[in-house]
């Protein structure tokens, strides 16, 4: 690899890996709630 | 090398390697497979091939994964150099199993006759100002499309045709897939499934990836402030150059240098191979000859040459020694200049 190969992966690679570390964290953070689970009450059809 | 091109240059280690790699894949989807079905039988044909999907899925995101650790692990661990040979047919193995991924997924749709949604799904153009319920297929097809795009450059003749340097930007942008793939994974099945080795898998695998590049990068800063003056740089006393491998130096203009001893013998070559730009100076002296780790390139090290019938050449450094340390001058030579000296080893 040459120099100007190395300094563009070592700018490069910091940039990408913080947005797609962003956006997994956000996809995470904003993921629906899991369904309530279905309660069936006496008496009730 | 420079004599001709062939679809693959076989050799046994070349067939070790695919045997294993293939027999891991055969392994890693029969296993996702065979636990899914023990957990939960398919109710159905879709529910099966909704199996196969994800089979396939795993297994690309894990291998594409492994693909991207081991530059970094070779670099920091020589163990590693064993897998870094040959890693353009791991390259093309998850190409061929990203694309089965995708075409179960198309015959999901197809077996309940529902394809046409499909292609809602991909043109339902406001989702796309979405983030949770953005079309995360979009994703995985674009990422797709560069492992196509890589998978069919991997050859030496697209190599050649489009000149190391454009070639080696292209293949770059398997970071670019690999954040797509995430992207992909995170927006879709994550979000449905609620199964929690799901984002313990992909943030595992990111940090991982992500971890070793920086660990990596940040021990390779120290090779790359060391620089010498205009004068000569010092490499050290000639026994602490391994015998039949090298001390990996860096030039006042930043370029690397690879100075290999083979007994007696010094000699400075450029740290880049003519092949792909891979890093000489991790390589041995093997038959007498500077190897390349990463596909067994060779070159002569008193001139940089390579043995006929090849004809590519490496630049040559001159090289000395002064008070019992070697010096190599920062300044190329021509390719193809013989520079190397005879050196008592204390």
């Amino acid at each position: 690899m040459k120099r100007s190969h190395r300094r563009v992966h070592r700018l490069f690679w910091p940039v990408l890996a913080l947005l797609v570390g962003t956006g997994l964290a956000l996809a995470l953070i904003m993921r629906a709630p899991p369904p309530a689970p279905p309660t069936v009450v006496e008496g009730q059809r | 090398m420079s004599v001709g091109f062939k679809a693959v240059h076989w050799n046994r280690e070349k067939l070790i390697y695919d045997a294993i790699l293939f027999a891991g894949v055969v392994l890693f989807i029969t296993a996702f497979v065979g636990i899914s079905y023990w957990i939960e039988p398919p109710k159905d044909l879709p529910a099966a091939i909704d199996v196969r999907i994800r089979a396939f899925g795993t297994c690309a995101f894990v291998m594409l994964t492994v693909i991207l650790s081991i530059g970094p692990l070779a670099r920091l661990n020589p163990w590693f150099r064993t897998i870094l040979y040959n890693r353009r047919h791991f390259g093309v193995l998850t190409f061929a199993v990203a694309l089965l991924h995708a075409w179960f997924m198309i015959e999901w749709y197809d077996a309940q006759g529902t394809l046409p949604n499909l292609l809602v799904e991909l043109t339902t153009w406001s989702d796309y100002g979405k983030f949770i319920g953005f079309p995360f297929k979009v994703l995985g097809a674009i990422a797709l499309l560069l492992l196509f795009l890589l998978a069919a450059t991997s050859h030496d003749f697209w190599l050649a045709f489009l000149s190391p340097p454009i070639w080696k930007w292209l293949h770059m942008s398997l970071y670019a897939a690999y954040g797509l793939v995430v992207m992909h994974v995170a927006l879709g099945i994550m979000q449905y499934d609620r199964n929690p080795l799901i984002p313990l898998l992909l943030a595992t695998c990111f940090s991982t990836v992500a971890a070793l590049h920086f660990v990596a990068g940040w021990r390779e800063r120290s090779t790359d402030r060391a620089r010498g003056s205009d004068g000569w740089i010092a490499v050290g006393a000639p026994g602490a150059i391994p015998d039949q491998g090298a001390v990996v130096v860096s030039a006042s203009g930043g370029e690397r240098i690879a100075v290999f001893r083979d007994g007696t013998e010094i000699g400075a070559l450029s740290n880049v191979c003519a092949h792909q730009n891979g890093p000489i100076g991790e390589g041995r002296i093997v038959d007498g000859c500077v190897t390349c780790p990463w596909h067994g390139w060779q070159y002569r090290l008193s001139n940089g040459c390579a043995p006929p019938p090849f004809n590519e050449k490496l630049a040559t450094y001159p090289v000395r020694v002064r008070n019992g340390i070697v010096e190599v001058s920062p300044h190329a030579l021509p390719p193809g200049t013989p520079a190397s000296i005879q050196a008592s080893v204390g």
